[in-house]
């Protein structure tokens, strides 16, 4: 600091730098040099640009460039009259900077909450119309991969109906597509993959796969997961890249785990009411997990690694259904032998629906 | 430090303190971890007040007149105008993709490539001229008139050709694309005019290319030459295991030391040709850094991150800039009564949506 008031000028026209006075009249002041007045310039359109060493800059509305640098002690008079320094910028100035911090961790937690939690409320807010052409957009006939038969389809319809209070909302499809892996989308669509009804022992597993995709739709789980994840990414948005997405991913991966949990639970709840016994899902699991890691790699081939990576496979699933058999209930299969050989072959017989995924044109 | 010898005629020099930078540092960083990242636009304004006004162009600190607003207005902008069509883009290509239209989801796919790779290339020239129209000396600033759109067909046009012949025209559009974007900029009155040339990167550029080359044939000729000595590979015994894994370690080493090595020291040439290319009116530039400089500074940025667990990584902008002012070199004269206000204009935000994009300028 140097121990005298200075003030320094530049006009912003050119780069010549002024030593100057500043005389106060009123609400306005001048600039004296020895030989030119410059001014007058009214102290209402003084800003404060930032601090430069030993002086603090002050620009005037409306003029580029111009500047007025005082170092030094700053007369009282004059110091009354000139704005406020900024330093953190806005609000942290005039919060100081400890409320601030906290105020905006209060308003950050707030903010994240809301996104958490608000799409269960929101999602049964939102009109099945809108949810069955989200479902359209994203899948449509699925490339014209649906396997249908009058036998297969009339199977697949009992299972349905005997799983699910209200069938007709739900469109419950086969793909032909050789992948151990069934989604449920929005608009009450549930895709089974051809590749997980050709590897089930019996219809009891398909069913208890099915009635959990149910469970999706039910509990709206994926028009959550879909609001969610644009919440996150809105709120998240201001952290950059990597970080970011690994707390959205630790954060979706969270609820995503507890959906799974609901899905089972309506799962093992449809198939009670259903009288089909919690057994084969159970041991569909089993089989899954069973199988060590160079099974499992080559199994991915078979596109079993599908299935798991949406549903990790632990054994308190596992354990779930076994426990939820009621002793001397008297189970029946899911369907006849007849209709499980029309719908575990219905892919087969259909040979208008095309096969494969994605870039597959033959 | 060796400072004050080879910085006595610099027309740069740095003033700033580590210890005055933590202390912006440190709060910025708790108060872009409480507002989820959104403080960070104001505390890059924070560091950038604070690094230009401790640098000194011959006899007066520059000034960074950006604000935080500015920053922020244009990310969201950027969000809204580029991001979220981004994310619907990418949604509907990936329902084509499941409808087994694939050609037209490659389509879009290509087409949202070639519209990023487009605006990367505005942005790279945006963030110059939005560095330069902020950035103040004794009043005057810098710009450009020129929005930046043809410099996008040119990024596009010279990063191709630069790939096309098996990589080898990259230092020519390099060396181009930077003279492009200077020509186009301008400080007070005067144009800056940039002539650096890429004949004499070549040499540097093919030492860092033939790195991997150069380890490729040597693994030829050693494999050739151990097939030659007549041992087939399990009779070799002890020694030809301890010379393979010995070329194995100098292989690994090669790629994991030399290349980054290499490729400091072609950056380094590049910097120093391009920077000395430079003049505007009667100054002309010089950029003293070479390569030990460069790979010095660069491992000395990897010791400081490494050893504070990653905390020292806040430090990095003003490494950054204290290195690019330590080096760089100014020659010429100026005549402060012909350095009159720059005339561009003056981008706001709206106006000036990509120059949000405030990627690495220089
Ligand atoms: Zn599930």
């Amino acid at each position: 600091m140097s121990a005298f008031f200075d003030a320094w000028h530049y006009d912003g026209k050119s780069a010549v730098r002024r030593k100057v006075e500043v005389q106060i009249i009123g609400a306005q002041f001048f600039l004296l040099e020895t030989e030119r007045r410059h001014g007058p310039f009214a102290f209402s359109d003084i800003e404060y640009v930032t601090h430069k060493d030993d002086a603090d800059v002050y620009g005037l509305k409306g003029t580029d460039g111009w500047r007025l640098m005082l170092s030094g002690p700053v007369p009282t008079d004059l110091n009354a009259m000139l704005p406020a320094r900024r330093n953190y910028g806005g609000w942290v100035d005039r919060l100081g900077f400890g409320k601030a911090a906290v105020a905006f961790t209060v308003a950050s937690a707030a903010a994240v909450a809301v996104v958490l939690l608000s799409p269960q409320w929101l999602a049964p807010l939102i009109p099945s119309s809108v949810n069955e052409k989200l479902g359209d957009a994203l899948v449509g006939d699925f490339g014209g991969r649906f396997c249908s038969t009058p036998a297969g389809d009339a199977a697949l319809k009992k299972l349905v109906a005997s799983l699910d209070a209200n069938p007709d909302d739900l469109q419950v499809e086969v793909a032909k597509i050789d992948m151990i892996n069934a989604v449920a989308l929005p608009g009450g669509k549930v895709i089974l993959f051809d590749g997980l009804v050709k590897q089930a022992r019996s219809p009891d597993e398909v069913a208890g796969v099915l009635a959990h995709e149910i469970g999706h739709v039910r509990e709206k789980h994926v028009m959550q997961a879909l609001l969610r994840q644009m919440g996150l990414a809105v709120v998240l948005g201001g952290i950059d890249g990597n970080s970011g997405a690994l707390v959205n991913n630790m954060l979706s991966m969270s609820y995503s785990r507890e959906s799974e949990a609901e899905a089972d639970a309506h799962s093992m709840k449809a198939l009670g009411g259903a009288n089909i016994s919690p057994i084969g899902t159970a041991s569909f699991f089993d089989r899954l997990s069973e199988m060590d890691g160079s099974a499992r790699s080559k199994a991915s081939d078979n596109g079993i690694a599908g299935y798991m990576s949406s549903h990790p496979l632990s054994r308190s699933r596992k354990d779930a259904f076994e426990k939820s058999i009621v002793k001397g209930k008297n189970y029946k299969p899911a369907l006849t032998p007849a209709e499980w050989t029309e719908l575990k072959t219905m892919c087969t017989q259909d040979r208008k629906a095309k096969s494969g995924f994605g870039f597959d044109f033959n | 430090m060796n400072d004050d010898l080879s910085q006595r005629h610099s027309a740069f020099r740095f003033h700033g303190s580590w210890l005055e930078f933590a202390r912006i540092a440190f709060p910025n960083l708790l108060l872009t971890i409480v507002t989820l990242g959104i403080y960070r636009f104001w505390a890059t304004t924070r560091e950038r007040e604070y690094l230009w006004s401790k640098t000194d162009f011959i006899d007066e600190r520059l000034e960074w007149t950006g604000k935080g607003m500015e920053l922020f207005v244009g990310f969201i902008m950027a969000f809204l105008l580029i991001g979220l069509p981004l994310i619907v883009i990418q949604l509907i290509s990936q329902g084509l993709i499941f409808r087994g239209e694939a050609i037209l989801a490659a389509a879009m796919t290509l087409m949202m490539f070639l519209l990023l790779f487009y605006l990367t290339g505005v942005a790279y020239f945006r963030a110059l001229r939005y560095r330069l129209s902020r950035t103040y000396w004794r009043g005057i600033r810098g710009g450009s008139d020129d929005p930046g759109f043809q410099y996008g067909v040119a990024y596009m046009w010279k990063s191709v050709m630069g790939w096309l012949p098996i990589f080898l025209g990259v230092p020519w559009s390099m060396i181009s694309l930077w003279n492009d974007r200077w020509n186009a900029m301008s400080f007070g009155p005067h144009r800056f005019s940039a002539t650096a040339e890429w004949k004499p990167l070549m040499k540097r550029y093919l030492l860092f290319y033939l790195v991997p080359f150069l380890v490729f044939i040597g693994a030829v000729v050693f494999g050739i030459s151990m097939a030659a000595s007549g041992g087939t590979p399990d009779a070799l015994g002890s020694t030809g295991m301890a010379v393979g894994a010995i070329f194995a370690i100098v292989a690994v080493l090669s790629f994991y030391l030399f290349l980054p090595l290499a490729a400091l020291a072609y950056y380094s040439k590049y910097f120093r040709l391009a920077v000395g290319g430079l003049r505007l009116h009667n100054l002309e530039f010089d950029f003293r850094a070479r390569a030990p400089d460069w790979i010095l500074f660069f491992l000395a940025n990897m010791a400081i991150v490494i050893c504070t667990l990653g905390i020292g990584y806040i430090f990095m902008p003003y490494r950054n800039w204290k290195f690019f002012v330590d080096h760089m070199e100014a020659y010429g004269e100026i005549n402060i009564d012909d350095l009159t206000q720059s005339e561009t204009v003056v981008a706001k935000h709206g106006e000036g949506l990509l120059d949000a994009f405030d990627v690495g300028a220089i």
